[in-house]
C-alpha cells in the first residue's frame, strides 16, 4: 500500500444529506411549506407562516390572532421544507432572532403580523443529494 | 377540539410529514419534519435517540406538532396538536412503528414508484441509515395529545 493510500485510508467516509443553503434558494422563491417555532411560558409554539424572501431578508407573516407571538429579539427557528417520499425530502432550517417590521409590499395576505427573522445559522438538507464525503474528524 | 374529532382524524390520515417543535434543556426552540403514524389516539414520530428532537423531548416533554395535508390548498388544512411526549425505545413499539411506516410510505403505488425511480441510490440510503444506527438507537417519539386546533390558515393563503 502506498503512502497516498495510507493517507486515504486514514479518512472515514460518511454519507451526508447536507447541502449548501444557497443551492436550496428555490424553496424561498416558491415556498412549499413554512413554519416557525419559538419558546413561550407554555412550552414550544409552532405556527404555519407566510414567508416573503426579499433582498435576502426573511419576512414572516404570522396570524394576527395567534395566541402567542415571538417578542422582538426572541430566538426562533424558521423551517421551509418540501417532499413526502424519502429522496424528495428537502429543507432549509434557519435559526435566528425576530425583529418587528412593517408588512412588505409583496405581502400576499392581510390579517398578519410581520416580523423579520435575522439569521444566526442556516443549514439545508436534500435527501435526493445523498452522497459520500470524507469525514476528516 | 377533541382529539377524536373527524376533521382532525382526516388530516392525520392524509398528512405525510409532521413538524414537531421542541425545547432544549435551556429553552432553545427547534422544529423538525418527521415521518409519523397515529395509532390508538397517539402520535408516533420516528427518529433516533441522538437527534435534537429526541434529546429535547427527554429534556422537556412539552411539544407542539403541525400537520399540513400536502397537495391540498383547501381551507382548514393545518392541524396543530399540543401535548406531552416521551421517547420510546422498546422493541415492540419500534416494530409496530416500522410496520406502519412501511405501509404508509413504502408499500403504496407512489412509494413503490419512488423507490424504483431511485434504485441506484438505495445503497446510499441504507448506508445513511446504518450510519445513523451507529450513532444511536432508533426511537419513536410518542405524543399524547392534550389540545388540538385547526389553524385559520386560509387567511394566510
Amino acid at each position: 500500500m502506498s503512502n497516498e493510500q495510507d493517507k486515504e485510508g486514514a479518512f472515514m467516509k460518511q454519507v451526508t444529506r447536507n447541502i449548501d443553503p444557497d443551492s436550496a434558494r428555490d424553496l424561498l422563491e416558491l415556498v412549499p411549506r413554512a413554519c416557525i417555532c419559538f419558546a413561550s411560558e407554555h412550552g414550544p409554539q409552532s405556527q404555519p407562516i407566510v414567508l416573503v424572501w426579499h433582498d435576502g431578508r426573511y419576512l414572516v407573516g404570522l396570524l394576527e390572532d395567534a395566541d402567542h407571538q415571538p417578542g422582538s429579539g426572541q430566538e426562533v427557528v424558521l423551517l421551509i421544507d418540501e417532499g413526502v417520499h424519502f429522496f424528495d425530502l428537502r429543507a432549509l432550517y434557519i435559526r435566528g432572532q425576530v425583529k418587528q417590521v412593517r408588512a412588505p409590499r409583496e405581502a400576499p395576505a392581510a390579517n398578519c403580523t410581520w416580523v423579520e427573522v435575522v439569521p444566526l445559522k442556516t443549514v439545508a438538507w436534500d435527501y435526493g443529494m445523498l452522497r459520500e464525503v470524507r469525514d476528516e474528524r | 377540539m377533541n382529539v377524536d374529532d373527524p376533521v382532525m382524524l382526516d388530516i392525520l390520515r392524509r398528512c405525510m410529514v409532521a413538524r414537531i417543535a421542541t425545547l432544549s434543556h435551556n429553552g432553545r426552540p427547534s422544529i423538525n419534519p418527521l415521518y409519523f403514524v397515529a395509532p390508538h389516539g397517539r402520535i408516533w414520530l420516528g427518529t433516533s435517540e441522538w437527534t435534537l428532537a429526541a434529546r429535547n423531548v427527554k429534556a422537556d416533554p412539552r411539544v407542539s406538532v403541525l400537520f399540513e395535508v400536502e397537495q391540498d390548498r383547501s381551507p382548514q388544512r393545518v392541524l396543530r396538536i399540543s401535548g406531552r411526549a416521551s421517547v420510546r425505545t422498546d422493541p415492540k413499539v419500534q416494530r409496530s412503528y416500522n410496520l406502519r411506516v412501511e405501509r404508509k410510505y413504502v408499500l403504496t403505488p407512489g412509494g413503490i414508484r419512488h423507490y424504483l425511480v431511485h434504485l441506484r441510490q438505495l445503497s446510499l440510503m441504507h448506508n445513511y441509515h446504518a450510519q445513523a444506527a451507529e450513532k444511536g438507537q432508533a426511537c419513536v417519539i410518542e405524543v399524547t395529545p392534550i389540545e388540538a386546533e385547526i389553524l385559520g390558515y386560509e387567511l394566510l393563503g
